[in-house]
């Protein structure tokens, strides 16, 4: 399903709250007009799992955290910035794998060419 | 009362890989453990963008260098069910003995790094490391090659098991079950053992889900979740698979977990080779696939040795758009702050050593 | 001038001795040397066979290679029989490195600290790939292509991974490059 980024606290809320409760990945995909953040999250119960879909603009990159909401979610918006360039809002964020590498390049973007070093 | 910073570099003998970590202690008990990762990264998701299909498996079975057939396993059934082709049931049996031999592999490599780490220095890993040889003769039997078998292809194997396989396997196996008792029999008799790993390191039911890890870590801390049941794939439910649960949640119950894993994949072998049908077990040769549908979305999960591996592929017509990977050990390493907090500072390597992690899987 | 002097002493004193030598015929050759020099010519085989036949490596093992060194120190083939014993953890015991698996930006300056640790004489085995020349990763953008851009190196083994058979052979020549023939 695809929602906004305002309901995104919200939505998270109410289905832990029903009963999925466990947070399988956050993913980034670059489709070239936009960047599209995935959610995804299992009900260990039924075994349904669900993916939330937010889209941004590439002048206005910034998603709230979740970490209050899921432990597990601090190393995924880490590997989230570093790869993609997006922001975080509501905590300090620091590089993961990337320590050494020099600033304002985000290599998983499609403008990246593989080859260059 | 003033804290202390000590640096555990890059380069250990008992860290299992390229891991950086930063603990703050106050006098023995410690504060914080913070890991610095990324000795290792080079870009496999990056990289997959660039290649066609079938050029991409060697690169996926180099992140996780210890069970090498689950990683390769998990690639290729993703492409299967974007293109649509499903195996046949011999094939089916086929893959599934080649992941039980791999899990036991892996499992006995385990057993010796850890106990490498609380002080038998080396003795009783030069016994797994014998036994795993013996493993490891099989698959290459099997497939041709000592290390990285690229072996599956979309739809079945690359080849047909040789003649006279079966005996070969029994015969391990029986071999492998007396050795499996004489370990357990001695390492629980010692009392230097227990002490360290009866409830130290404890990781609660709620914490386990809430942080995300999966696999034995998850099976020792009471949450009874396993893909080969509850998501369930191939064969496995004709072959009446049932995981293994213990309630405890400290590193006891995660060394427990995985020695009875071994011996119910010594039972899953020996039920496979007795149903096994006749037939034909090659799969597609390379020159024959067909280009996949543009814009479709697969995701597949599987339960390798260390957790559970996730791919989710968005395809194009001859190479991905875009593969994203979720490996096990990458965060099973995050839960490791949580862990260790409260503890004494010569436990904390006993508890790495029950998270079986390996570092390229956590720099993809 | 104290340099002068010296020399015109020096010659003056050689002059004497082979006076005296054409007088007194010694019944056995005689040479004048220095001490050292007497007991460098009788060690200094005795050193170079010590030193070839128990070069002791240092835990380098990175990646997938790493497997096949952990086979190659276990009990099917033997690392100690040739005089690799000790696998040490520590730079300033140890001879020879074996790099084994691929190297990153990050893992760089500890390459180049960890060498320059080590004790002369030091010896560098590139075993794998990744290490020769990159490996399969080598248009990546985080990994360097060889450790020979970084440190000198003795013996390449390439293969991916290469049996451990291989690299017992490279370390046999590698004793050859360190003094002369091979020992039976």
């Amino acid at each position: 399903m695809i929602i906004d980024r305002k309901d995104l606290i919200d939505t998270i809320s109410s289905f832990k709250k029903k009963g999925f409760s466990y947070l399988v990945k956050i993913l980034g995909i670059d489709y070239i007009d936009y960047i599209s953040v995935l959610y995804i999250l299992r009900n260990l119960d039924s075994d349904e799992e669900i993916e939330i879909e937010v889209h941004l603009n590439q002048n206005d990159l910034w998603v709230p955290t979740i970490i209050n909401i899921f432990k597990g979610a601090d190393w995924y918006e880490r590997e989230l910035y570093e790869m993609f360039g997006i922001e975080i809002k509501g905590r300090k964020v620091r590089k993961l794998l990337l320590e050494k590498f020099s600033e304002n390049i985000y290599p998983l973007r499609k403008s990246f060419k593989w080859g260059t070093k | 009362m003033s804290l202390v910073k000590i640096n555990i570099g890059p380069v250990h003998p008992s860290t299992h890989g390229l891991l950086r970590l930063v603990v703050t202690l106050d006098g023995d008990t410690i504060v914080n453990v913070e890991p610095h990762v990324g000795f290792l990264h080079r870009g496999v998701e990056k990289l997959a963008e660039n290649r066609m299909y079938m050029q991409i498996p060697p690169f996926i079975e180099k992140c996780d260098y210890v069970a090498k057939t689950a990683m390769d396993e998990a690639y290729v059934a993703t492409v299967e069910a974007a293109m649509g082709i499903e195996p046949n049931e011999r094939a089916q049996y086929e893959r599934v003995i080649l992941l039980e031999l791999q899990r036991i592999a892996s499992h006995l490599l385990w057993l010796g790094a850890m106990l490498n780490d609380l002080g038998h220095f080396f003795s009783v890993f030069m016994w797994t490391f014998a036994d795993r040889d013996k493993v490891l003769k099989l698959l290459e039997e099997a497939t041709g090659q000592r290390m990285f078998y690229v072996n599956m292809r979309l739809g079945g194997l690359r080849q047909e098991f040789p003649k006279d396989f079966e005996y070969h396997v029994l015969d391990v196996l029986a071999y492998l079950e007396k050795r499996i008792n004489e370990y357990e029999s001695f390492i629980e008799n010692s009392s230097l053992f227990k002490e360290r790993m009866y409830k130290v390191g404890v990781l609660s039911r709620d914490d386990a889900i809430n942080l995300g890890v999966s696999g034995p870590v998850l099976r020792a801390s009471g949450v009874n979740f396993d893909v080969r049941k509850d998501k369930p794939y191939y064969v496995y439910k004709k072959l009446n698979f049932k995981p293994i649960v213990l309630y405890n949640g400290d590193n006891f119950s995660r060394y427990k977990v995985r020695i009875l894993e071994i011996k119910e994949s010594i039972r899953l072998i020996r039920e496979a080779f007795k149903q096994m049908p006749d037939g034909n077990a090659t799969g597609m040769p390379i020159k024959l696939i067909n280009p996949a549908p543009k814009n479709k979305v697969v995701r597949v999960s599987r339960e390798g040795p260390r957790g559970e591996i996730m791919f989710y592929l968005v395809a194009d017509e001859q190479r991905p758009y875009r593969l994203a990977m979720r490996t096990p050990a990458f965060i099973n390493l995050a839960a490791l702050n949580h862990i260790a907090k409260g503890n004494k500072f010569a436990n904390l390597f006993p508890i790495i050593g029950s998270l079986d992690l390996v570092m390229a899987d956590v720099d993809k | 001038m104290i340099m002068k002097d010296f020399i015109t002493a020096k010659q003056e004193f050689d002059k004497l001795v082979e006076e005296s030598l054409k007088k007194y015929k010694p019944k056995v050759p005689v040479v004048f040397t220095k001490l050292s020099e007497v007991t460098k010519a009788i060690t200094s085989n005795m050193i170079t066979w010590s030193r070839k036949n128990s070069l002791w490596p240092l835990q380098f093992g990175l990646a997938c290679c790493a497997m096949e060194l952990l086979d190659f120190g276990a009990s099917r083939i033997d690392a100690e029989r040739k005089g690799f014993l000790v696998f040490r953890a520590t730079p300033r015991q140890s001879d020879v490195m074996i790099s084994a698996g691929w190297i990153t930006k990050s893992m760089a300056p500890e390459v180049k600290r960890l060498y320059e640790q080590m004790s002369r004489p030091r010896y560098v085995v590139a075993y794998g790939e990744c290490s020769v020349s990159g490996g399969p990763w080598y248009e990546s953008y985080n990994i360097i292509e060889g450790i020979d851009q970084i440190v000198p190196v003795d013996v390449y083994v390439s293969g991916c991974p290469p049996r451990p058979e291989s690299l017992f052979d490279a370390l046999l020549k590698l004793q050859e490059k360190v003094g002369g023939k091979i020992d039976n």
